[in-house]
């Protein structure tokens, strides 16, 4: 139970932390209110509280947005993400989810020491060898392609020790029956061991997506022409165009985040459990 | 049973198959080609007038000016970031796990940073830090000159890397958060009984149930930080006057832009070797605790 003082300072420290979240936060209240304005609105509002407000309701609230959806390729670079991110997650699953059955059950020859090697080039930092990839895609031709952005993320030594950390605690008899039934081991990897193990593809999906989603040094890299950007690209070669206003930039900014917002409300659970786990695993 | 193996093997072959061919294509031939390009003078755009060159590279790095620059800016960055992301995060999961009141707010509020990407975080703080700019204007109200910001040679750097803070905090926040709810409550009640302060319980319970989780903060923050470049990439291409180039910036700039592949590597290799030490200090300094409480329960028992 609280004493009476205790409780006092309890409430203190509340006020104290809601003031602190709001001057934490002002830069995103700040984005959100301004994206609904002109650029002389945004400056006329600067020096007063109403930079924090969005404007009154009227005609023309949601000008920056449609501006930037029909007027920009915007659009199309977040389509694009999408089918991307969409891909990569397929790809992903299957190379990495086999590889990682493949280290958790199958007794293959030199089967340990692979587990070595996959933990241990978790730790090479991937810009050492970005510039490698870079010249590899450009000496077969890819560079600009949707192929040659894609074939080097597919495989992550991450998500295969992941994926191993799961399979390696499923019953093995579940196995041994559904051998018995004429079962092969590929369509049993589809119908039975991913379908066990839900939790593990869905935390590898977000994740997945969260990193293509956000993604900037490698497509930055692959893509020049302005069909296949990613948003987070796009969004660099809108802000930079001139005539693109301040409060349209803020529009675009805040469009490229809604996406990332609904994935970690649906999955907030899953994702905090990944972030907490990370810290445990290894603390 | 010899049958049982051979089906084994082909079968866990079949299904490792794929991920091994990526991998090898992906991840170890580069890191190969790195570590043998930083031994050459290659230069893409005239492949066939590379020479081995032994060690010149090294050598060649440690006395070029750009390179120690863009050097001491990470660390730069790293010994700003490092205490106030590490200190800020574990004192906001303190403050926000004793609070009874608008604990999930708080938890949100914090996070909302994290979820916004590098480009994002760093295309609204140009906004904020520009000249005429709502930071500036802020000040101004409280009586201060306005600031240059990324403008400046001298606050470039400190600026990028307090946003840098400020979008990181969250994350590290939400680990110390589940390991202090990770301490066992009986732990407080006997120190109550002992009639212990507070500081007492925060000094002898809290921070070294904390420590391990506290190394690999710490550490994580300071990766993170080493590998710092899409910030300065959006904000300032690096400057004003290279002063916020950093270490990853300059590969990615000698290898991709230049075309120089030969000191590219040499630099990527100078900079995966930090990093791994870092790594491995990392997992020294934990492992060692873990084996500690493994004797002590090993002598308790």
């Amino acid at each position: 139970m609280l004493t009476k003082k205790q409780k006092t300072a309890n409430w203190i420290l509340v006020i104290i932390l809601l003031i602190a979240s709001l001057f934490f936060l002002f830069p995103v209240i700040w984005m959100l209110a301004n994206s609904f304005k002109g650029d002389a609105a945004i400056t006329a509002d600067m020096n007063t509280i109403k930079a924090f407000i969005p404007p009154a309701l009227s005609g023309n609230f949601f000008d920056n947005y449609i501006t930037i959806l029909t007027d920009t390729k915007f659009l199309k670079y977040m389509v694009n993400t999408l089918f991307y991110a969409a891909i990569l997650i397929v790809l992903g699953i299957i190379v990495n989810g086999l590889a990682g059955y493949a280290l958790a059950k199958i007794k293959f020859p030199f089967r340990e020491r692979w587990v070595l090697i996959i933990l241990l080039l978790q730790i090479v930092p991937m810009e050492t060898i970005l510039t490698i990839h870079f010249l590899m895609i450009a000496k077969v031709g890819l560079l600009n392609t949707v192929i040659g952005y894609i074939l080097p993320m597919i495989v992550n030594p991450f998500n295969i020790f992941l994926f191993r950390q799961v399979f390696i605690s499923l019953p093995d008899d579940v196995y041994e029956a559904a051998q018995l039934d004429f079962c092969g081991p590929l369509k049993y990897f589809f119908t039975m061991v991913l379908p066990m193990s839900k939790t593990v593809v869905a935390t590898v999906s977000v994740f997945t997506f969260l990193n293509v989603w956000n993604d900037y040094l490698w497509p930055s890299l692959v893509f020049t022409s302005s069909d296949l950007l990613t948003a987070q690209i796009g969004l660099n070669s809108i802000t930079s165009n001139d005539n693109t206003t301040m409060g349209q930039t803020l529009a675009v900014i805040t469009l490229i985040t809604i996406p990332v917002i609904i994935i970690y409300s649906l999955f907030s659970k899953q994702i905090v459990e990944g972030v907490t786990s990370t810290g445990s695993k290894e603390g | 049973m010899m049958k049982k193996k051979k089906s084994n093997t082909i079968m866990g072959m079949a299904f490792f198959g794929p991920a091994l061919v990526l991998l090898t294509i992906f991840l170890f031939i580069p890191m190969i080609l790195t570590l043998v390009f930083s031994f050459t003078d290659y230069f893409a755009l005239s492949p066939n007038l590379t020479h081995f060159v032994g060690f010149e590279n090294y050598g060649k790095l440690f006395k070029d000016e750009l390179f120690l620059q863009s050097f001491f800016n990470t660390v730069k960055f790293v010994l700003i970031i490092l205490p106030c992301q590490g200190l800020g995060a574990l004192g906001l999961a303190l403050l926000i796990n004793k609070v009874t009141h608008c604990k999930k707010y708080f938890k949100v509020a914090f996070f909302v940073p994290v979820v916004m990407s590098l480009a994002v975080v760093s295309t609204l703080w140009m906004q904020i830090y520009s000249p005429e700019g709502i930071l500036n204007t802020i000040l101004g109200n409280l009586g201060i000159n306005a600031q240059p910001f990324i403008h400046s040679a001298s606050q470039a750097l400190p600026s990028i890397a307090l946003m840098s803070v400020w979008q990181g905090v969250g994350y590290q926040m939400i680990i110390f958060l589940g390991g202090l709810q990770a301490i066992n409550p009986a732990l407080y009640e006997a120190a109550e009984m002992d009639h212990a302060s507070s500081w007492q319980k925060f000094k002898d319970i809290t921070l070294p149930e904390l420590k391990p989780l506290c190394v690999f903060v710490f550490i994580t923050v300071t990766i993170g930080a080493f590998r710092m470049i899409v910030q300065p990439m959006v904000m300032t291409g690096g400057g004003p006057s290279h002063s916020t180039y950093t270490m990853v910036y300059n590969i990615y700039e000698t290898g991709t832009v230049n075309w120089e592949i030969g000191i590219a590597s040499t630099m990527a290799i100078v900079f995966a070797i930090f990093v791994m030490i870092l790594t491995v200090i990392q997992s020294i300094l934990t492992r060692d605790k873990e084996d500690k409480h493994v004797n002590k329960k090993a002598k308790n028992g």
